[in-house]
């Protein structure tokens, strides 16, 4: 067929002669084959004003729509990969300390002692369970950390024990280092202390918008935080270790000590057990390198392993360093007047109390948290996703925003942790119990599933694996049941959390099962037209212009096309009917008179009526129901029309071998309309 | 010399793509040499119709391939942040079409390429296009030849020949 439209451009040669070719799709698409289109991201891009204005505001939030093809796939060296991923367990190195004084402090001055043996104590802990993880990332190269190993491992049960295990943890990383954040501000600026919740909040609406930009990890923006705070950190200790030993300085805690009772308790095995599990916290986040390894470069299991190797050895000098100095010091947690952190009146003993130093240290510190907050902000999007694609989570989990970013699971993830802030006040010491008790359940299920891993596969070097492994899963296990115990009643709270979260993922599974199941067609079946009768019905609300369309419209569906007329004024009812009759002859009209001024309940009765009536021995026909519909063109005008369309589309959702048909009219479609004056008006479809 | 130096390949260059194996090679060459001198690239590829059509005649088929030429052509230059227009023409002599495309667009440059064939294992084939666009256009003419190696893969099986009709018949 030749293209009148076409114009002939001539050359300079006679009869050199061509003519451009249209290509009407490139301003939306692109084409990667015969048949095969991609969308631009101008094919997106709103339509309508109010459209428009919501993309401009989305767009200044969360910048512009990233395609699949921007996602930056840069893998990460040692050096940058310690910096983005011990920001999390180094991070807990600023509050751990802390937590150990806190329960020490109720035995009285002198027992604060203890406090080294202790730290040594989970120091050792964090050996077994890094010698651990370091086995994991060799054995499981592909990441996922203990969610994986559980998968791939043992029962489902366990599995989504794990998951919901790490979940919470994902969430109370994000509660409590924000908490400790904030806290770390207002040992520096006292004068903040009535904003402590709000500074919190903040942080997290604002870590919230810049993952939703898609904020990548792997800038170097998160490296140099976290070597601030180890440089500043490691100084503080060296020179406090110095003073101490060198220049022989030290100092007794406070008198009388803050915090502690009347009358002291025993320190008896109870107490010991208690600041254990508490300092314990210095351990959350140690598996954040065995849930990256492909994040390497290659040798990924290799560079993981040094890199977690790295990251214990530094958090366990921090951490132990922190509690010989804070000790020598006779630094304990202050909460009155205003609230004072271990790790910012070590600070201040150490760079002196309002010096540059210590200004630039607690800047730090509060950074390397917020830092530790964001590192949830990968891993919980990126876990509910993979749920979600193994059908234990809803589907729109696995769905990426406009900035590749998994955008429910970050508003998810914001919105219970902003939850818990507000709920314990921004109070750190008050989240930490529901924060460990995760962290080890899903330590220990993932070290379990090491054992088995190693009994299975038994490659060169098993039993050392084994034995490693073993040791770490009983040391887990027996400090998640101790944190359990020990910071009773607040963590019980998560023994009723995560099994009502596997409970959730069970029946979340059970349902896309069953749907799966039932639309799942047999890959070798040949579908052939169906031969099924078919009927058409029109509910009108008079003759207008959207009526005769979808009418139209019907016609074209089948040939048994009748009108359904609903009214309360038989009067108008009889005049619609004469007028119907003469302007559309070949179209039944059915009139149902409706007393009770009921609009949906008639048409589904109507409609049952049908059915009821279609012989029994063949099969019902589809009931299509084309609905006249009067297309809005404002916002405002949606509120005047198509109120009793939409509630009877809503009625037949779900309605057996029924399918509803909007018609939409546009007014803009046919601006030549003739104008026909009416004595009584009808809205068109209101 | 400072001249020299300074003179940019071209301002605005015409792309001939034949939809052959040295597209991308055409393309990329084109892309490089305009990103040093800010220059505008015009991609073209003549669907070549035959007597038996009108001239004007829609052929569908080879608008989707020619289509996925172009679109290539596009995401490429975006690659080198180089702006890169699409143009599509139905002719009968291919190379009249984009010598007159190239007045038309007021180009200082046509790119074409050239894979090496030989007729039947003999004498290397040049075509009928690259004689006439020498011949014929009054801007310069960039040849780009494929290498050699190239020519045996794609003899071999590892090329891939996306549609008929350009430049370099």
């Amino acid at each position: 067929m030749s293209d009148p439209q076409k114009p002939w451009l001539h050359g300079r040669k006679p009869g050199d002669r061509r003519v451009r070719v249209e290509r009407p799709h490139s301003a939306f698409f692109r084409y990667t084959g015969p048949g095969t289109l991609v969308a631009r991201e101008s094919a997106s891009a709103p339509h309508t004003t109010s459209g428009r204005l919501v993309e401009r505001i989305r767009h200044v939030l969360f910048g512009r729509r990233l395609s699949i093809h921007e996602e930056a796939n840069e893998r990460l060296s040692k050096k940058k990969a310690l910096a983005i991923f011990s920001s999390d367990p180094i991070s807990s190195s600023a509050y751990a300390t802390e937590e150990i004084l806190r329960v020490l402090v109720l035995a009285g001055a002198a027992v604060l002692l203890v406090s080294l043996p202790i730290a040594i104590a989970v120091a050792v802990l964090l050996a077994v369970v890094s010698l651990s993880y370091r086995q994991i990332v060799r054995a499981y190269p592909s990441g996922g950390g203990d969610y994986a190993v559980a998968r791939r491992n043992l029962p489902r049960m366990a599995s989504l024990v794990v998951a919901a295990a790490l979940l919470l943890d994902y969430v109370m990383t994000v509660a409590v280092s924000t908490a400790s954040a904030s806290e770390q501000v207002i040992s520096a600026v006292p004068g903040l202390a009535d904003f402590q919740v709000a500074i919190a909040v903040v942080a997290i609406v604002l870590i919230t918008l810049g993952n939703m930009r898609g904020l990548s990890e792997s800038g170097n923006i998160f490296a140099i935080p976290t070597y601030l705070f180890v440089g500043s950190a490691l100084l503080m200790i060296a020179v406090g270790v110095f003073r101490i030993v060198v220049n022989g300085e030290s100092a007794p805690p406070p008198s009388p000590l803050p915090g502690a009772p009347a009358l002291p308790e025993m320190l008896g095995v109870l107490l010991l057990i208690r600041a254990f599990a508490s300092g314990s916290v210095a351990l959350t986040g140690i598996e954040a390198v065995a849930n990256g390894v492909p994040a390497f470069k290659p040798p990924e299991p290799k560079n993981a392993a040094a890199t977690l190797a790295a990251v214990a050895v530094i958090l366990a000098v921090l951490f132990v360093g922190i509690t010989f100095v804070a000790y020598s010091f006779g630094v304990v947690p202050i909460d009155d007047p205003i609230r004072k952190t271990v790790i910012s009146q070590v600070a201040a003993v150490i760079y002196g109390d309002g010096s540059v130093g210590f200004y630039l240290f607690q800047t730090f510190t509060a950074l390397i948290l917020f830092l530790a907050a964001n590192t949830s902000y990968n891993a919980f999007p990126r876990l509910a996703a993979i749920l979600a694609r193994d059908g234990y989570m809803p589907r729109q989990f696995s769905f990426r925003g406009d900035r590749l970013a998994f955008s429910s699971g970050i508003v998810v993830l914001s919105i219970v942790a902003l939850i818990l802030l507000i709920a314990f006040g921004g109070d750190t010491h008050a989240l930490i119990p529901l924060y460990s008790v995760g962290v080890f359940v899903a330590f220990t299920i993932g070290q379990s599933g090491m054992i088995f891993h190693w009994l299975r596969e038994k490659p060169d070097g098993w039993r050392r694996g084994l034995a490693i492994n073993l040791l770490g899963c009983s040391m887990t296990g027996i400090v998640a049941v101790v944190v359990l115990i020990a910071k009773a009643p607040t963590s019980l709270l998560v023994a009723i959390v995560i099994p009502i979260l596997v409970v959730v993922m069970l029946f979340i599974h059970r349902q896309y099962k069953a749907s799966a199941e039932h639309l799942a067609v047999r890959p070798d079946a040949v579908f052939a037209a169906p031969r099924r009768d078919e009927r058409v019905i029109v509910p009108i609300p008079g003759i207008n212009r959207a009526v005769i369309q979808a009418v139209n419209v019907g016609r074209s569906i089948a040939p048994d096309v009748r009108a359904v007329l609903i009214s309360d004024e038989p009067e108008e009812a009889a005049e619609i009917r004469e007028r119907w009759e003469r302007q559309l002859p070949d179209v039944p009209l059915v009139l149902v008179e409706s007393p009770y001024r009921a609009l949906v309940g008639p048409m589904l009765a109507y409609l049952h009526v049908l059915d009821e009536t279609w012989p029994h021995d063949k099969e019902y026909p589809v009931t299509f129901v084309v609905i006249p519909e009067y297309v809005a063109r404002n916002w405002w005008e949606r509120i005047l029309y198509n109120q009793s369309a939409n509630r009877l589309r809503r009625a037949l959702i779900g309605r057996p071998h029924t399918v509803v048909v909007g018609v939409p009219y546009r007014r803009d479609e046919d601006p030549d309309a003739e104008r026909v004056p009416e004595a009584r008006h009808k809205p068109p479809a209101s | 010399m400072s001249d020299q130096k300074q003179r940019v390949p071209f301002r605005k260059a015409v792309l001939g793509l034949n939809g052959g194996p040295t597209d991308e090679l055409v393309i990329h060459l084109g892309c490089q040499l305009a990103k040093v001198g800010n220059a505008e690239l015009v991609a073209i590829h003549v669907i070549e119709v035959d007597w038996r059509h009108e001239l004007s005649e829609e052929l569908t088929t080879a608008n989707d391939t020619a289509s996925a030429l172009l679109d290539m052509a596009e995401i490429i230059a975006e690659s080198y942040k180089v702006r890169l227009t699409g143009d599509l023409l139905q002719a009968r002599e291919v190379a009249a079409a984009i010598v007159d495309e190239a007045i038309e667009v007021g180009a200082d440059a046509i790119i074409i390429g050239l894979p090496y064939r030989q007729r039947f294992g003999g004498d290397f084939a040049i075509g009928d296009s690259i004689p006439y666009i020498f011949q014929n256009a009054p801007c310069e003419v960039i040849v780009v030849r494929e290498a050699v190696a190239s020519s045996a893969d794609r003899q071999t099986g590892s090329g891939q020949l996306v549609a008929s009709g350009g430049g370099t018949r």
